[in-house]
């Protein structure tokens, strides 16, 4: 998919056409699903245009960016239906791997809402070890949630001496 | 015919009738809509890992009343006869053209970094879509070599700037798996070059082969 980033100064120039013209094509092309804006307030706007409607995100990447200081840039678009929760995004950011994305999801640890739903999907994705090693790099870098007893291994391990 | 909408659904339903978690990659029609190409489609195709997650997948749609149909009438004669030929199952309009491994002897990548989109359909189980990029999905379709397949390369086209060389590149690393895939690509290259400007040295690569 090609984009093309505009303000609508530079909009209206491309396509030779005045200032408030720019503005109602640009909020057509919004309706339509082609454009979508960032910036506005004390910043300059700038519309990302394309030629065909823009998938919209609400996956792993909008999950992460929206609870993560430490943003990421998309490696694919990831569209969800309403299922998809904080404890899904863990395991796909452990799943993906790389040190940035691992870096931004332990920021994941915070919003935690469901403990047994994260442990049954590392138990089903077979990475309960690496959700236990990332929580305890999280734990010792910033705010988390804290992991109850029942799931907590180091407690566990020391209740059965 | 299936619209975007109608199709989501169906696959949330079939998410709900999973007794385990797949993951499979979107060609043709279904990878258009998904990537708004285009607003509806005839087929829904789609690639699985392996034969356990293709019977997963078919027991959930037979639940839904899709039944198993001959290829007769929609691939030609060499098609039907192919080893890697898919499963076709309908229900009247909409029809999955079920395919393993690979698409004709072209074996697709499943891995994290060749996507372009993941779609995920979480219900019981999670029913995870991958969408390749562009050049993918006109290799594909030279490969499937439909009635509607020539038209749908057409529409890519219309939005995207393909990196030829790389489709060449793809296919000429799979010719050993489908000893028919670069006659199919210089057949619709030659077709596609009527109408947009592709350079011969393109077809160069394919002829010195």
């Amino acid at each position: 998919m090609s984009f093309e980033k505009h303000t609508v100064e530079t909009f209206a120039k491309k396509h030779d056409i005045t200032r408030q013209s720019a503005i109602n094509k640009l909020s057509k092309l919004k309706k339509q699903g082609k454009a979508i804006v960032s910036g506005g307030g004390k910043q300059k706007r700038i519309y990302t245009i394309s030629n065909k409607p823009i998938p919209k995100e609400n996956g792993f990447y909008a999950l992460v960016n929206k609870h993560s200081p430490e943003k990421l840039t998309p490696k694919f678009t990831h569209q969800v239906n309403k299922n998809y929760t904080i404890e899904h995004a863990i395991i796909d950011g452990i799943k993906i791997g790389d040190v940035r994305t691992l870096n931004a999801t332990k920021h994941l640890f915070n919003q935690i809402k469901n403990w047994k739903r994260l442990f049954d999907l590392a138990k089903e994705n077979n990475i309960k070890k690496e959700v236990y090693d990332l929580y305890s790099q999280a734990k010792k870098e910033m705010k988390v949630k804290k992991i109850p007893e029942k799931y907590d291994k180091h407690k566990r391990s020391k209740s059965t001496i | 015919m299936i619209n975007t909408k109608d199709q989501k659904a169906l696959f949330e339903l079939i998410a709900k009738y999973l007794q385990k978690n797949i993951t499979c990659i979107a060609i043709g029609g279904t990878a258009m809509m998904f990537s708004n190409y285009k607003a509806a489609t005839k087929d829904i195709d789609l690639v699985f890992k392996n034969e356990e997650d293709t019977k997963e997948f078919v027991k959930a749609i037979k639940k839904l009343g899709y039944e198993q149909r001959s290829l007769k009438g929609v691939y030609d004669e060499k098609r039907q006869k192919a080893k890697s030929k898919p499963q076709m199952y309908t229900r009247g309009q909409e029809r999955f053209d079920l395919f393993t491994k690979n698409v004709f002897g072209y074996e697709l990548d499943f891995s994290q970094e060749n996507i372009m989109q993941r779609n995920d359909f979480i219900e019981k189980q999670q029913l995870i879509i991958h969408i390749l990029p562009p050049e993918d999905l006109v290799l594909l379709k030279a490969i499937t070599n439909r009635p509607a397949d020539f038209e749908d390369i057409n529409t890519i086209l219309k939005y995207e700037k393909i990196d030829w060389k790389n489709i060449v590149k793809k296919a000429i690393r799979q010719k050993q798996n489908n000893p028919w895939i670069l006659h199919d690509l210089e057949k619709t290259l030659q077709e596609l070059k009527k109408q947009h400007f592709i350079k011969q040295e393109i077809l160069e690569l394919i002829y010195n082969q």
